[in-house]
């Protein structure tokens, strides 16, 4: 752990290095000749002749940590390995990340700094609902893309009217509810349903989804604040409720605590399903190791949790872009092993690359807005189904499939189904899966030229 | 019913841990009158110097040792070479170079032990004890940190009732002056109560730590919690400590448990508990004479 700290340490220095170089060098941004057709300029603001630059904030510290802290380093590897493959458009992709601590008066601030002082081109898979929100009407009146937030709210997606510059990424926790509900009402119709929620828009969505299909089966939804811990009174309720399946839309350390708290108090629910987010099995198992007397042992707590997915996870180590992502994570050099983490990271670095080369030659910040909205819809990528851009709608990814947790890994139950938010139906996907590009890079159009 | 039983369970431990800490603030009061805000930062550093222990091999009963005697030995330095510089000042410097203290502590450990969320373990199980077909909230992790707590105070009161040690050190606290005159040796009493306040606040800060999650700044919650509870005692009784840690442990479980989203309203419940308290007895439910001011 002091070593990861230490190279978080370092790399931060580093990251402060790169921006003061880039401030010193911005004076000499013009090429003098105008640039005729197929010349690089700096074109905007972080775009330089050779190089785009591009930011973000995560918690790297703190509650939310576990789990999050790798998801830069994931997107980090993959643009090293871009830049070594030449770039986009002949740009090195510069990244800095800064810790929020997942606390919005530091979002508020280390996004500052991205913006005007490292003068960032856009910003880049920004962590949290809460975080984000922080920012959200500052990045959209300077028109900053805020481009994939991590996260699955609405906020990102519904009104790009109100928010043109912000774009989702991942399938909104609401979309998540509706597959999870429908789920629930066919496979299991006599279950007493309790809901353990995250208490913001992160829980709020989800049960709105959730109720559309089973609201007759709710028995109780208890709700958790980030940050305090002691949740066996919330547990204590799903318990006397005497619901029998308990779905939780909670970020993964919760996920351990109400594992945790559930064996105190002896509480055995038939059947446990957390939604994304929360689910991943190596981190819960990680979480829980050290507890005394075989009491709690790896993952096994969480064996035969239900929960749902939108990208291939590092356990699938037969999938292509597990593959490709387990190379460029080796190519990286940094420390630790590939995680579903960073599997995350770099898909959305993934799509982020197909932004920029979508936004031609010499990206604006208006360019890649309009570059996403109209080509977005067709990029293929480890998504398991397609993004919903348009210039009516920001939303990511809308579909999920639903699996089993064993072991370490998951197995599919349910085959992935697409929706979107409202009242849209839920429907099977018959599209084929992508298979990653030669050497892993995409290769999209200019959509703006 | 049952799930009555278990939120004042539940409540009832948090409230010892609470209490934990709390005595902690209370020793340093009654030693030094300085309110020390570090202390949460003091007892994480040590609760990581186990952590480490137990991850090279050792025992849990061994890191607890060492980070009881590491606790001692940074709250002897802390006094020595940080407070003591500004001790002749206002009371208010000490104060303020506490917080800062905590601040910096906090990041050291990120830097030392990295920042990444780790569960610490227990010697004792984390499994409810059965009663009937029911499980209760009480663990043996439980009991474990209710008797701790309860031997720590004891030890306390001891120290500070019957020993020459113990009569010294209040001296020492209330009139430096006074005291030299009369033959004490003030500078090491002060530290002595350092020492010792760091050493309960280590071992609130193991007890807090056991079967449930650590990193950098885990103690920040319970300092706020254990300040109040201390405040609620009287900040100068260990029973009074101890009773403040369980009244408010019970009063949060309640409002976590059956307010409406009431796990959103603790910590505001937590600075409504306190008002009332104050208005009603400003020096607390157990101070020992209301006027007496250092």
């Amino acid at each position: 752990m002091s070593r990861s700290s230490r190279r978080l340490v370092s790399f931060l220095a580093a990251a402060t290095v790169v921006s003061t170089v880039a401030a010193c060098g911005g004076g000499n941004n013009d090429d003098g000749g105008g640039g005729g057709g197929g010349e690089n300029e700096a074109s905007d603001i972080g775009v330089t002749e050779d190089s785009i630059k591009l930011g973000a904030h995560y918690p790297l510290t703190g509650v939310a940590a576990p789990g999050y802290s790798e998801i830069p380093t994931g997107v980090q590897a993959y643009f090293d390995w871009v830049n070594e493959n030449g770039g986009v458009n002949g740009r090195q992709i510069e990244y800095i990340y800064r810790d929020d601590a997942y606390n919005p008066t530091n979002t508020t601030q280390v996004v500052n700094q991205l913006v005007l002082e490292d003068e960032v081109f856009a910003i880049v898979g920004g962590l949290g609902t809460p975080t984000h929100s922080a920012v959200l009407d500052f990045l959209n009146s300077e028109g900053v893309p805020d481009l994939f937030v991590s996260s699955g709210s609405l906020l990102w997606g519904e009104d790009p009217e109100t928010n043109p510059y912000t774009f989702g990424w991942q399938t909104d926790y609401e979309s998540e509810g509706k597959i999870i509900g429908e789920y629930i009402a066919e496979e299991f119709p006599d279950a007493k349903v309790g809901l353990f929620l995250q208490d913001d828009d992160f829980g709020e969505d989800g049960e709105a989804g959730i109720r559309e299909y089973i609201d007759d089966q709710i028995v109780a939804a208890v709700r958790y604040t980030p940050g305090n811990t002691n949740v066996a009174p919330q547990i204590s309720e799903l318990q006397a409720a005497g619901a029998d399946f308990v779905v939780g839309f909670n970020v993964p350390s919760y996920t351990a605590l109400s594992q945790l708290t559930a064996l105190q108090l002896g509480y055995q629910p038939e059947q446990w399903f957390y939604s994304n987010v929360g689910s991943d099995p190596a981190l819960v198992g990680s979480l829980l190791a050290r507890f005394s007397q075989g009491a709690v042992s790896d993952a096994s707590l969480l064996d035969g949790a239900l929960t749902t997915g939108y990208l291939p996870t590092v356990d699938q180590t037969d999938n292509p872009w597990i593959q490709q992502f387990q190379e460029i994570w080796e190519a990286s050099g940094q420390e630790g092993e590939l995680t579903n983490y960073r599997v995350y990271g770099m898909s959305q670095a993934y799509t982020t690359v197909q932004a920029l080369q979508a936004a031609g030659q010499n990206p604006t910040r208006d360019g890649i807005v309009e570059a996403i909205e109209t080509a977005g819809a067709d990029w293929e990528g480890p998504v398991f189904a397609p993004y919903r851009y348009s210039a009516d709608s920001h939303m990511g990814t809308s579909g999920m499939s639903i699996e089993r947790i064993v072991g370490n890994g998951s197995e599919e139950v349910q085959p992935v189904r697409v929706t979107d938010i409202g009242n849209a139906k839920i429907e099977e996907f018959d599209g084929e899966p992508a298979s990653p590009p030669q050497n892993g890079i995409p290769d999209e159009e200019s959509a703006v030229d | 019913m049952q799930q009555f039983i278990n939120i004042t369970l539940s409540g009832l431990v948090e409230g010892m841990i609470y209490a934990a800490f709390a005595l902690a603030l209370v020793l340093i009061w009654r030693s030094t009158r300085i309110v020390n805000f570090a202390q949460g930062a003091m007892a994480a550093a040590t609760a990581f110097i186990a952590l480490a222990l137990i991850d090279a091999g050792q025992s849990y009963w061994v890191a607890l040792i060492v980070a009881l005697v590491s606790g001692f030995v940074l709250g002897a330095i802390v006094e020595r070479v940080i407070i003591r510089p500004v001790e002749g000042g206002p009371e208010l410097n000490a104060v303020i170079v506490t917080l800062g203290l905590f601040v910096a502590i906090q990041a050291l450990i990120a830097i030392v032990f990295g920042s990444a969320f780790q569960s610490f373990p227990t010697p004792f199980g984390v499994r409810g004890f059965e009663v009937g077909d029911t499980t209760i909230a009480l663990t043996p992790t439980s009991l474990y940190i209710i008797g701790s707590v309860l031997i720590t105070m004891a030890l306390l009161v001891a120290l500070f009732r019957f020993t020459r040690v113990g009569l010294a050190m209040r001296a020492s606290a209330f009139g430096q002056e006074v005291a030299r005159l009369l033959g004490v040796r003030v500078g090491r009493m002060l530290t002595l109560g350092w020492a010792l306040a760091a050493v309960v606040g280590s071992l609130s800060g193991l007890l807090i730590a056991g079967g449930e999650f650590i990193y950098p700044a885990y103690m920040d919650s319970l300092i706020v919690f254990g300040f109040v509870a201390a405040v609620l005692g009287g900040l100068d009784s260990p029973v009074g400590a101890i009773v403040g840690g369980l009244l408010l442990g019970l009063a949060l479980s309640y409002v976590s448990g059956y307010l409406p989203r009431g796990s959103a309203l603790v910590n505001v419940a937590a600075l409504v508990i306190l008002m009332v308290v104050l208005l009603v007895r400003p020096g607390g439910l157990f101070a020992s004479s209301v006027a007496r001011r250092a």
